[in-house]
């Protein structure tokens, strides 16, 4: 097909050549088409067979308001390929048909459509019952959109963007543009969206002129040039508004060009005032076979040509309800375009000069008249006019049927903000009645058409939204009202629903192939509001969100009805275009935390992984029960890489206080020089945290948490104490500081290599603190603790020296045999030690008494109104609790999994750990089970996971399971 | 997602940082004399006004502090503490 290659109008670059594959053959589309101009250009008019009858359906609108050129591209389905730019190599198949759009053998249904009442699926096809899922499978299978396949992966880059505005423009037409750059001039950073790929709206294509003389194109890319170039406007092409939220938040999302980084991308404006520039979509007109292929919108057959160079047929007939209607007949005319008839179904009212350029050009206009019935199977071949009543009817031979009822404003955003909308009897449109705080309409939504009234209110709605955003506006704003005032203002909208037919093919909405006889089953049953219309007979629910009934479903039902009341609009939900989940789920940002130890970790052939926020070496070979780690620990030494662990230090006079208040203790008992274990509970009494502290000096703790509550320590301590007003600091150390395990018989030879204190048994016992510094120069925090069962160091070395330690120790340890053990093996070691790690141990439910820590709580300081000693002086009167028992398996060569449940006739209680212990040579575990099953000797039965019936036994055993006594980590 | 709130240290922020902490209920009661049951109504109890509440919250993405606001709990925006309360 010949492109008007010439026109200053156009979008494209006819010279940069694209390619696109269609059914297995290659096509030739041109840089800025659409895949569906592309594909117009090549000759394809049939893009997809409709959702239920298979009816074929052609290019309608350009904007994606139907779901008539839903096609499949690149293996995603339902893409909207009219308003999907053509990228190079794309692939598009046609979707929903068997066979081909152009022949599907699935068409037959079309002449079904009497078995297919409005809610035929509720009310059929349940009975009899057995017959539902056979029935459903074979609708399913002829009905639908696309269908995407189950292994499917999403290409491309997801991004987002969160930005600050004090004024968003919805819409860059002529009034979003001029509302941009009035508001742009008070130094308010302004953002615009404009949901087509480049700037201009409704002028952007247009060559009749404005009030000075320059076409409107012209003028279009003016006002882009200005806005472009105006610093503090930002502006978003090709970008969809999809949401509108409290204090005026904006969504939307923007589609990226080949040369973007991104695929598309979300973008989030906390604005503080919003203009609503969005312009019309044109109103469907409503006859016998209004969707086929060949009947379009007049601004889709006018854009066709003037901005990607497409005659978009030889020979036409239109049949329009205004102004912009018969100036795309003009314009199409004079680019060569045959014209049989023009149909205005005003009788009066339209724009003299336009009817005397339609008489010079000798195209024949009948007043009064409308298209009523669209003959030809696959395409138009010639349509039938007649008067809006239907008395007298003339056929016409055509190609191209350019249909068009009227003017729909794009009201979404004022919907989303919870507008009340009433119908306005001037324009026939359905507008707020009220305007949301911050919001301001903007140029054709209003109802004006006149481009220096479009512009006049674009200034104006961006002069009052920089003003309420917080600009001095002074006089500017009663300037510009003046004068838009004596400007023309909103024009009588055409009002016809439907041409004079019966409706059995009338779509009032072509993605759910809604009939007007469809609409009137559902009022005879007894319908008769327009929202639950829609939901019963689904229109306006497809891919194009009611681009298509929206405005006339509640006309239609207003009139049939004979309704004495206004017509109610239906409502709209975000997002108000399709959006991709990708484009939400945004950029998979893989976040996590490094320890200082991390790449010696990996050297040393960690295996990784993701542990809360960190990544941690969980093993350190193949082996993933980690028998040589565990034993060479148990008999040897071993390193660990603590360095998760959370650190802090409190200090300032009410630290003490604070201290009372969250654990369950009495630290007042805390020495210097020694570590104290301890617990913090919530209000429940249910164990939340545990870790140990030392005593720096008076009101000057450092302690630890488990690494899982690092972030949420300072948040704790900090709300349990917020109505006190006491003075104390709390600072995180947990990134500062690097930790650094040493366990086994062995640790202390290897620590004294390293360090010149005196590491005896007497000077530096279990649970004794000391601080030092090694070389010299690396300061130390020393711990005695035990649990992984042996000999232990715990060493907190600040972050960047933690390295240096370990690889001092590493060389000192070199002679015995030193090697690293990861994440799972002190999970087996300290659980053969029965120490209880929280989470594992217990879960939100579980209180401090049910973990055996009842010890720590000191119930002699009611006057520090510690968190959870009221809920644990409660509960120690409760029989009915989990208890932690040991377990040992009756078959010691499998243990049970984590999780798994222990029963009788029902649920008794749960696996917490359980592992195969290679120091004992049985397989023993935790678990927290009702009290009274908590008596040493039960045998409990457990429930796996899949054990098809085959039950698995343990029984209660004492507690710890290695070293009951505790030498060997105590000498 | 459209809250805002207003950090004493921050400023007007967005929702997104902070941590809900509550309605404000006054401080902890003392523990001498509480009934298990007041205590789980101090705990648990929440008043659910729809309308304007005090309650508290946790500037977790910033300067880490708590702190009380006013908020319309039928719109989810922040207002100014109504004059009745003052």
């Amino acid at each position: 097909m010949n492109r008007l290659n010439q026109l200053p109008t156009l979008r494209i670059n006819p010279s940069e050549k694209l390619s696109l594959s269609y059914r297995g053959k290659s096509y030739q589309g041109v840089a800025g088409d659409t895949v569906a101009t592309a594909l117009y250009a090549n000759g394809v008019r049939v893009f997809a067979r409709s959702l239920k009858y298979h009816r074929p359906r052609g290019l309608y609108s350009l904007d994606g308001e139907c779901s008539n050129t839903c096609m499949d591209v690149n293996s995603i389905p339902n893409i909207r390929t009219e308003n999907t730019l053509l990228k190079d190599g794309m692939v598009v198949k046609e979707q929903n048909v068997m066979g081909s759009a152009d022949r599907d053998w699935l068409s037959f249904i079309d002449k079904l459509d009497w078995m297919m009442p409005a809610g035929f699926y509720y009310k059929t096809m349940h009975k009899p019952a057995s017959m539902w899922p056979v029935a459903m499978k074979q609708i399913r299978k002829a009905a639908g959109l696309g269908v995407i396949s189950a292994d499917y992966q999403m290409k491309g880059q997801y991004d987002e963007l969160f930005l600050k505005a004090e004024v968003t423009v919805i819409g860059g037409g002529a009034a979003g543009m001029t509302a941009a750059l009035a508001a742009a001039e008070s130094g308010q950073r302004v953002v615009l969206l404009e949901s087509r790929p480049h700037l201009g709206g409704c002028f952007d294509y247009r060559v009749s002129a404005t009030g000075d003389g320059t076409p409107l194109y012209e003028r279009a890319r003016e006002l882009a040039e200005k806005v472009e170039q105006t610093g503090n406007i930002r502006v978003f092409k090709h970008t969809s508004m999809v949401g509108a939220y409290n204090n005026n938040l904006i969504t939307g999302f923007q589609v990226g060009n080949a040369d973007d980084v991104f695929t598309e991308r979300y973008i989030e404006i906390r604005s503080n005032s919003v203009v609503v520039a969005t312009g019309c979509i044109e109103r469907p007109l409503i006859f016998d076979h209004n969707e086929r292929p060949g009947v379009m919108q007049a601004g889709c057959a006018h854009r066709m040509a003037r901005t990607y160079g497409l005659l978009p047929g030889s020979e036409a007939v239109f049949s329009v309800g205004h102004d912009l209607g018969l100036e795309a007949a003009v314009d199409l005319f004079d680019l060569g375009l045959k014209i049989n008839c023009v149909a205005d179904i005003r009788e009066d009212g339209q724009n003299a000069e336009l009817m005397l350029a339609l008489a010079e050009r000798k195209i024949p206009v009948l007043k009064g008249w409308v298209a009523s019935k669209a003959h030809g199977s696959k395409k138009v071949e010639k349509v039938t006019l007649s008067t809006v009543e239907g008395t007298v009817k003339r056929d016409f031979p055509c190609d191209l049927l350019v249909a068009s009822a009227g003017l729909t404003p794009v009201t979404g955003p004022f919907i989303l903000a919870q507008a009340k909308m009433g119908y306005d009897s001037h324009t026939g449109y359905f507008l707020p009645t009220e305007l949301p705080a911050k919001m301001f309409p903007a140029g054709r939504i209003t109802g004006i058409n006149n481009p220096g009234s479009i512009e006049a209110s674009g200034r104006l709605a961006g002069l009052k939204a920089a003003a309420a955003a917080g600009a001095d506006m002074g006089k500017t704003v009663a300037d510009a009202e003046k004068a838009a005032s004596t400007l023309p203002g909103p024009e009588r909208g055409c009002k016809l629903v439907t041409a004079p037919v019966k409706g059995r093919k009338s779509f009032i909405c072509f993605d759910e192939d809604t009939t007007i006889k469809n609409i009137k089953q559902a009022i005879d049953m007894g319908f008769d509001v327009p929202e639950l219309i829609k939901r019963f007979t689904s229109a306006g629910t497809g891919p194009g969100q009611g681009g298509i009934p929206g405005h006339n479903l509640p006309l239609f039902v207003a009139k049939y009805t004979a309704s004495i009341n206004t017509p109610v609009p239906t409502t709209v939900r975000p997002p108000l275009v399709p959006t991709f989940l990708a484009t939400y789920a945004g950029y998979n940002h893989h976040m996590f935390k490094h320890t200082p130890l991390n790449d010696s970790q990996k050297a040393d052939g960690g295996i990784f992984r993701n542990i809360g926020v960190w990544q941690r070496a969980r093993y350190f070979s193949d082996d993933f029960e980690c028998k040589e780690e565990i034993l060479n620990v148990r008999n040897n030494v071993g390193m660990l890489d603590g360095s998760t662990l959370g650190k802090f230090r409190i200090h300032g006079p009410d630290a003490l206080k604070a201290f009372q208040r969250v654990y369950v203790s009495d630290m007042s008992k805390v020495k210097e020089g020694r570590i104290k274990y301890s617990a913090m509970c919530n209000d429940d009494g249910c164990v939340m945290d545990d870790g140990v502290v030392v005593k720096l000096g008076e009101n000057d703790y450092y302690f630890t948490t488990s690494s899982g509550r690092a972030g949420q320590t300072v948040e704790w301590i900090r709300y349990h104490t917020r109505f006190d007003g006491w003075d104390f600091h709390l600072v995180n150390l947990t990134d500062a500081m690097g930790v650094i395990n040493l366990s086994g018989p062995n640790a202390r030879k290897v620590l004294a290599k390293v360090v010149d204190i005196d590491l005896s048994n007497e000077a530096f016992p279990f649970s004794g603190y000391k601080e030092f510094f090694i070389k010299d120069t690396i300061f130390v925090r020393a711990m005695r603790l035990g649990f992984v069962g042996e000999i232990s160091y715990e060493l907190h070395v600040p972050s960047s020296c933690t390295q240096a330690v370990w690889d001092m120790l590493k060389e000192a340890g070199a002679e015995f045999g030193i090697r690293n053990f990861g994440v799972e093996a002190q999970n087996v070691l300290r659980m053969e030690k029965c120490h209880i790690i929280l989470g594992q141990e217990s879960e939100q439910r579980t209180n401090l008494l049910d973990v055996g820590l009842g010890f720590l709580w000191d119930r002699k300081k009611a006057d520090a109104k510690t968190v959870g000693a009221v809920a644990l002086r409660q509960a120690e009167k409760d029989v009915g609790r989990l208890k932690l028992v040991g377990i040992s398996m009756e078959d010691d060569t499998r243990a049970a999994r984590e999780g798994a449940l222990i029963v009788d006739n029902k649920v008794r209680g749960y696996v917490a750990t359980m592992r195969k212990s290679f120091t004992t040579g049985e397989a023993v575990g935790m678990a927290l089970v009702e009290s009274q099953l908590a008596d040493k000797g039960t045998r409990l039965e457990i429930f796996e996971d899949e054990c098809n019936g085959v039950r698995l036994y343990a029984r209660v055993v004492p507690m710890p399971f290695y070293d009951p006594t505790g030498e060997r980590m105590k000498n | 997602m459209a809250l805002t709130l207003t950090c004493p240290v921050c400023g007007k922020r967005n929702g997104y940082e902070f941590r809900y902490g509550g309605e404000d209920k006054g401080p902890r009661p003392a523990e001498a004399g509480l009934t298990p049951r007041a205590w789980c109504d101090y705990v648990h109890m929440n008043k659910c006004t729809a309308g304007v509440q005090k309650e508290w919250w946790f500037h977790r993405d910033g300067c880490g502090s708590w702190f009380t606001t006013w908020r319309d709990t039928t719109n989810n925006l922040e207002v100014e503490q109504p004059e009745a309360s003052k």
